[in-house]
């Protein structure tokens, strides 16, 4: 009987526990996302010139502590998808210290031509994150 | 004496061990790499093991043809933009439903639970030891006695698949058009033998991702890629004993 209602108290303090951390994860952990100071909070997908170029804000903004007029208008204008319209977007442009060169130029942030795939999702990234259906992948009939 | 003391011992070194001995050994498939307890104890491991861990990239001299075809993908650059693929369509006549060279990809864990997408261009090896040769019932796939490139001949197809079936790295597809299989040759009909000297996903790629060239070329810069000393070279699926000659890196 003695044991019993030990392992009750036990669960009783648990629970307490549990709550503590839950509420305690809300109340200072996760600040909720405001896109009127972080910006949208949609990553960017880029086609241009190469298909499935990410840019997410958050990663940026929130975590990096970035604000929006380090990077706009100068480097980038406030509409998303003026930038791949120019025919300078490119990685060239980038080690020249342009676009997100300005940052990544491997002493504020990873060099540009350093960890592709942190920014560059291919292909088959722009289609996961567009809904786009995949291209050449009919199944195949034998 | 137990094997805990033996580890203690120090490797005397295998250099003065007969080389009878040795070759007495190599006959069970096993290499001497130590020699204790002045040779009365020796370390073995199988010989199938130290000769994987020369690396998969043959020795100077040893390619057996001439041109010696390579790619050398140098896979961290890879960005999955897929221009390759599209050069490879258009330039072969390959249709949606197929490839002759495809990007898989895969997540890797890196640093405190941060991950890393990993993209890796595949084609057909044109493999030294090609199981999908020796396996095709009617010679319409074949190993080219001069360059080395695996190619079909379609006329001779019958579409029995079994080349498919046989082939380690799934580089082979059914063409409806052709009644036959279709697969990569490096673009031997539409490129090289017109003189190009690239295959069109080579000439495609922005990222210098895949170099094309000749190993018996030492100027290549296929050759030297593959040469550098501070260099890991890997082939895929080493263990079939094919022998690829697709070689991948790291840049
Ligand atoms: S063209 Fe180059 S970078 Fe683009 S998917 Fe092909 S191998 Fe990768
Ligand atoms: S990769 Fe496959 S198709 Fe190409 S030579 Fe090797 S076994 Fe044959």
């Amino acid at each position: 009987m003695k044991r019993n209602n030990k392992s009750v108290m036990n669960m009783v303090g648990l629970a307490a526990v549990v709550g503590l951390l839950v509420f305690s994860s809300l109340s200072f952990g996760e600040e909720a996302y405001d896109e009127g100071t972080y910006g949208p909070q949609a990553p960017i997908v880029w086609a241009k010139p190469v298909k499935g170029v990410v840019f997410v804000h958050k990663i940026h903004t929130m975590d990096a502590g970035l604000t929006c007029d380090n990077c706009h208008d100068k480097l980038f204008e406030m509409a998303a998808g003026t930038a791949e319209k120019n025919a300078d977007f490119t990685m060239d442009s980038l080690y020249k210290g342009k676009y997100c060169g300005a940052c990544h130029d491997g002493q504020m942030a990873f060099a540009a031509n350093t960890r592709c795939t942190s920014c560059h999702a291919g292909v088959k990234g722009y289609n996961r994150l567009t809904g786009a259906a995949p291209q050449g992948k009919a199944p195949v009939k034998h | 004496m137990k094997i805990d003391d033996l580890e203690k011992l120090e490797n005397e070194g295998a250099e003065n061990l007969p080389s009878e001995e040795r070759r007495r050994f190599l006959r069970f498939g096993l290499a001497v790499t130590g020699v204790f307890v002045g040779g009365s104890v020796l370390s073995l491991t199988s010989a199938r093991k130290a000769q994987s861990d020369m690396g998969p990239v043959p020795a100077t001299g040893a390619f057996p043809y001439k041109p010696h075809y390579t790619m050398v993908i140098r896979q961290n650059r890879c960005i999955d933009c897929e221009r390759c693929l599209e050069a490879c369509a258009k330039t072969n006549n390959v249709p949606s439903y197929g490839y002759r060279t495809t990007i898989l990809q895969r997540e890797r864990e890196i640093e405190r639970g941060a991950k890393e997408r990993v993209f890796m261009p595949v084609l057909c090896n044109h493999c030294n030891r090609p199981p999908c040769v020796r396996v095709c019932p009617t010679t319409a796939t074949y190993k080219d006695k001069k360059n080395g490139i695996v190619m079909m001949d379609y006329k001779r197809c019958i579409g029995c698949k079994t080349c498919m079936a046989a082939c380690p790295y799934n580089a082979r597809y059914f063409k409806e058009e052709n009644r036959a299989i279709d697969k990569c040759n490096f673009c031997y009909d539409t490129r090289l033998s017109k003189g190009e000297s690239k295959t069109a996903c080579a000439a495609a790629c922005p990222a210098g991702v895949r170099i094309f060239g000749d190993l018996t070329d030492y100027d290549s810069e296929a050759y030297k890629l593959i040469h550098m000393p501070d260099k890991v070279v890997w082939v895929l699926r080493p263990e079939t004993g094919a022998m690829p000659n697709v070689f991948y890196m790291n840049d």
